[in-house]
């Protein structure tokens, strides 16, 4: 008797067991997976960029999702900080079991994230700019869509020029990409016949003036500024405060319209800014705004619109859900010609139809060489004109 | 050369009286109830929103926006000890230290809660520096310099002369002694952590006029104020204020000497060193 009610209790165990298998075999829903800095030096980018993957997501599973299933997002908060990037990478493989990570923002981060990517199949798309990440012997499991800092650093350097700056000075906190980009600048300066120093300072010292002091002793003409928004914040009170009178470049990211607000006019007015520009005029980019509520939509949330749309259509593609049908498939929906589409909603039911897509993005064409880095983007010239980021020009 | 030194002396003077506000709060907690309280950066900073949601919202002139963090911040100290620190008293120092960490957790993830992670500014000018010679200080700089000294003035008088003060010394020097005589561990318990938590409001706010506000101003500090306390020897109020002159010096004269971005060496390398050489502080006599 006793044997027997075990028996039964197994048999009704294992069926209990088997049940969530079998649906999963049928319908079950892809899981994907957002890092984002929703805190840190990131947190201003982080929280729009996860909900413009889940507007984007809700549509098209309101549509019937991809193959017939329902997509399920997992976000989660790298925090700008590689440690907490990490867990919240392994939460996202072991646990959610992600089939892509989508938007680590931070270079640090992402150097740190890669590895538990590739080693788990598990495909990651980025907006890190680091020339260093694509380099990873990575063997294909991640792209990036933003530009890397060979060709970041060369714009900064030629645009140095351009302002009529000779004697540069490049401070920047200890980032994976810091040195690769005074490396890249340097060449258009000092082709020009001038000359760039650099000095790396502590992104979490609440006062730099000694810092500023030691560089205000070369007497610049510009300084170039290559930090996060929290730490800039504090540099460019510092620099105002020596008395400084050259010119400022900055990226757009760390100098961007909360910045120019938190501080005093006079500290921010007349700072040049450089950055990707996203693809603005597109279609892609129109939906960007639409949903994103924002006419000017930052280049890192086009960014991320673009990655899922590529990850959704790769799995159409690919017929599968897994990081291995990515993987396999993203550049077949991102180049090589075919129907033009702007988003996955179009792209999935091209797809169905039997047609080949070419997808064109909110943030550019979005096509990628065999290391992952994309081939083409333009840059945004910006200067902060009363108050205001005023275009200069896109180029 | 001499004079990047004396300027870079100069701001690490400065900069270690801001820093000696909340590392005397930090101190005093430590000295009275015997365990390093690791909410202190996250009650910096609920201090730097509430100066500056006193001085920008309500329209506080800077003085009283500095009493407001004070009183903002003791009260969000004596939340942290009672609900998450005094039902572990019983346990260790270090199972309240722990609870102290986390409970900063959540102070800090409410006030990025309320108010977002975007940087917040004093409705203030900013000035540029005034220049004598070779040499540099900035009018804000100067006022943060003389509202940190009124502070510690204050808190040298309160301990000295006021009844609780001597009370809160009292325990401090022998807890058994002390509840003898009729004082009582309760009152002085919440008055230390009100002051302590106080304290460290008007640093987080000191630090915020400088720089801006944004829920990371006051974990940015933790490791300094720390490293202020151990070197001058936990729990001693004149080895707070000499520790955290101490730091400040050096992480900006370090500057000149070093690569900049190891700055934060600076602070585990005294720690490191006091741990060896002097393991009781400058000024501890009690770190049996």
């Amino acid at each position: 008797m006793t044997i027997l009610s075990r028996r039964a209790t197994l048999v009704a165990g294992s069926a209990l067991l088997a049940a969530p298998s079998l649906a999963r075999a049928q319908g079950a829903p892809i899981r994907l997976g957002t890092l984002t800095p929703l805190t840190g030096a990131g947190g201003p980018y982080g929280p729009v960029m996860a909900n413009c993957v889940k507007s984007v997501i809700t549509e098209v599973n309101g549509a019937g999702g991809v193959l017939g299933r329902q997509i399920e997002l997992v976000s989660e908060d790298d925090q700008t900080n590689p440690e907490a990037g990490l867990r919240a990478a392994r939460k996202l493989i072991d646990v959610d079991k992600v089939a892509a990570i989508m938007g680590t923002w931070a270079s640090s981060v992402t150097t740190a994230v890669a590895p538990l990517c590739w080693e788990s199949k598990t495909f990651l798309v980025t907006v890190s700019g680091a020339d260093s990440i694509t380099a990873l012997p990575h063997h294909g499991w991640l792209v990036r869509t933003q530009p890397n800092t060979t060709l970041q650093g060369r714009k900064f350097g030629e645009y140095v020029i351009e302002l009529g700056a000779k004697n540069a000075y490049f401070m920047a906190p200890q980032t994976p990409f810091t040195q690769s980009q005074l490396a890249n600048m340097k060449p258009p300066i000092e082709s020009a016949g001038g000359s760039i120093e650099l000095l790396i300072y502590d992104a979490n010292k609440p006062s730099l003036r000694t810092e500023v002091d030691q560089v205000m002793r070369a007497r610049p003409d510009i300084i170039v500024l290559g930090g996060y928004t929290p730490d800039t914040t504090v540099l460019l009170r510092d620099i105002f405060r020596a008395g400084f009178r050259g010119k400022l470049l900055a990226y757009a990211y760390s100098v961007n319209q909360q910045m120019i607000t938190s501080l005093p006019k006079d500290v921010t007015e007349g700072i040049y800014t450089l950055a990707p520009s996203p693809a603005q005029g597109t279609t892609a980019f129109d939906r960007v705004v639409r949903i994103t509520g924002n006419t000017n939509p930052d280049p890192y949330t086009c960014q991320i619109f673009d990655q899922v749309n590529l990850i959704l259509m790769a799995m159409a593609v690919g017929g599968g859900g897994t990081g291995q049908v990515i993987h396999d498939n993203i550049r077949k929906v991102s180049q090589g010609g075919g129907d033009r589409v702007d988003n996955a909603l179009d792209g999935l039911r091209a797809i169905a139809a039997g047609k080949k897509v070419d997808y064109d993005g909110a943030s550019g064409p979005c096509d990628f060489t065999d290391a992952g880095d994309i081939t083409d983007c333009k840059f945004r010239y910006e200067q902060v004109r009363d108050g205001q980021q005023t275009l200069i020009r896109i180029a | 050369m001499i004079e990047a030194l004396i300027q870079a002396l100069i701001n690490g003077v400065i900069a270690g009286t801001i820093l000696a506000v909340p590392a005397l709060g930090f101190t005093a907690i430590f000295a009275v109830l015997n365990y390093p309280n690791f909410a202190i950066g996250a009650l910096a900073t609920v201090g730097a929103y509430a100066g500056w949601f006193g001085n920008t919202a309500l329209g506080l002139p800077m003085v009283a926006a500095l009493g407001f963090a004070f009183a903002v911040a003791a009260v969000a100290g004596l939340l942290v000890q009672w609900v998450a620190v005094k039902p572990l008293e019983s346990a260790s120092a270090l199972m309240m230290a722990i609870a102290s960490l986390a409970a900063g957790l959540v102070l800090e993830n409410a006030l990025r809660f309320s108010f977002g992670n975007d940087l917040r500014g004093y409705d203030l000018p900013l000035l540029r520096d005034w220049f004598f010679g070779a040499y540099r200080v900035g009018p804000q700089q100067v006022q943060n310099f003389g509202l940190a000294v009124a502070a510690m003035l204050l808190l040298w008088g309160f301990l000295r002369f006021s009844r609780t003060g001597r009370s809160m010394r009292a325990v401090a020097d022998n807890r058994d002694l002390a509840l003898l005589r009729g004082v009582d561990p309760v009152r002085v318990s919440a008055v230390t952590v009100a002051v302590g938590a106080g304290l460290a409001g008007m640093g987080g706010m000191l630090i915020g006029l400088d720089t801006s506000v944004d829920p990371l101003v006051g974990n940015r500090l933790i490791l300094s104020i720390f490293a202020a306390a151990v070197l001058g020897g936990l729990g001693s109020i004149p080895g707070a204020v000499a520790g955290a002159l101490a730091i400040g010096i050096a992480e900006e004269v370090s500057v000149i000497a070093f690569n900049p971005a190891y700055r934060l060496v600076v602070g585990f390398v005294v720690i490191l060193a006091v741990l060896t050489l002097r393991p009781a502080g400058l000024f501890g006599a009690r770190a049996s």
